[in-house]
């Protein structure tokens, strides 16, 4: 590894660790001591987070299996929580281009919304490197994996992260980010769009649809208005 | 370890390694037409728009102990962030607001 490429991995993980991680760690720990709570060993749950590795999803899991709900019911809901990958996988796959087929199907394990959201910011100041991606990542699951075993080895014994206003941090990682980039007229009303399509769905569906949806419906509003010049990948813009 | 349990998550990890796998292994290797290129560079606004928002304003249970400190906490941050640049100091402003005024609130 050349040393360009550990100095992106090293920034990738710096800006995880002082972002999210402290977050991803206490929810994680929260998580762990639900999981035991729900009659999970140390082993199934470790198994959960390395298979899994999706907070949202094995939170909605948790409640699911007390209740004895069918694997199958389960799975499929695992699957829609999860649907909002696929728009973050193809929004950064044409910055890995270079990648052989083994190493971005690994790759892909590693994409969760922090590292999605943390990548892009950093893409669209500086040039995109998959080393940055990687450093990313790879925190943002460790720290889920260890917030997690750490919370079932102490059980219930944690205060709760609200009380330190850490469920805050996710919100305020997003809108810092589109706060930050957003400067053009039609970027504002992607951003409004998304908003109103967010907000009406989370209201009237409920469940996990929201996200995947309104990603999906605003976009659409950049093929009309967003510049010729402002593609993802050969642009470099949010 | 049990194996009903197992199964499971093998099976959940299958499901959702299916969302993340397919189109980056798909799209990262070929050329996208323009109206892609536009598309995915409103994609990440949309997203994370679509991510922070129903966290902010719809925290569910509690909801005057959680959303009064969580809205002023949201503008803090957009407007730090729009003036310094910067993504941490505007974090940590947002977050150590929410814990103060949760801790006057109740």
């Amino acid at each position: 590894m050349s040393a360009s490429s550990r100095a992106e991995l090293w920034a990738g993980a710096r800006d995880a660790l002082i972002t999210v991680v402290p977050s991803i760690l206490a929810y994680g720990a929260v998580w762990g001591g639900l999981a035991r709570q729900a009659g999970l060993s140390l082993g199934e749950l470790v198994a959960m987070c390395l298979l899994v590795s999706a907070g949202t999803a094995q939170f909605v899991a948790l409640p699911m299996l007390t209740a004895g709900a069918p694997a199958a019911l389960i799975v499929l809901t695992t699957y829609i929580v999860n649907l909002r990958h696929y728009l973050m996988a193809a929004n950064l796959a044409p910055y890995f281009t270079r990648l052989s087929r083994p190493r971005l199907a690994l790759l892909a394990h590693g994409i969760s919304d922090e590292a999605y959201a943390l990548t892009l910011a950093r893409f669209a100041r500086r040039p995109s490197t998959v080393a940055y991606f990687v450093g990313c990542a790879a925190t943002v699951y460790l720290a889920w994996y260890l917030g997690t075993v750490g919370g079932a080895l102490v059980g219930g014994r944690i205060p709760s992260p609200e009380r330190f206003g850490l469920d805050f941090v996710f919100p305020a990682v997003f809108l810092a980010i589109v706060a930050r980039e957003v400067r053009a007229r039609w970027q504002w009303l992607v951003a409004g769009a998304a908003a109103a399509i967010a907000l009406a769905v989370a209201v009237g569906v409920g469940g996990a649809w929201h996200i995947a949806v309104a990603g999906l419906l605003a976009s659409t509003l950049g093929v009309w208005l967003a510049p010729a010049s402002s593609g993802g990948a050969s642009g470099g813009r949010l | 370890m049990r194996p009903g349990p197992l199964g499971l998550f093998v099976a959940m990890g299958v499901a959702t390694y299916l969302t993340r796998a397919p189109l980056l292994l798909v799209l990262a290797r070929r050329r996208l037409p323009a109206w892609l290129e536009r598309y995915f560079a409103a994609l990440p606004i949309a997203l994370l728009t679509a991510l922070a928002l129903p966290l902010v304003l719809l925290p569910g249970d509690r909801a005057l102990a959680v959303w009064l400190p969580q809205v002023p906490a949201a503008l803090l941050v957009v407007g730090l962030a729009r003036r310094t640049g910067n993504l941490l100091w505007p974090i940590v402003a947002g977050v150590g607001l929410v814990a103060g005024l949760r801790a006057l609130v109740g």
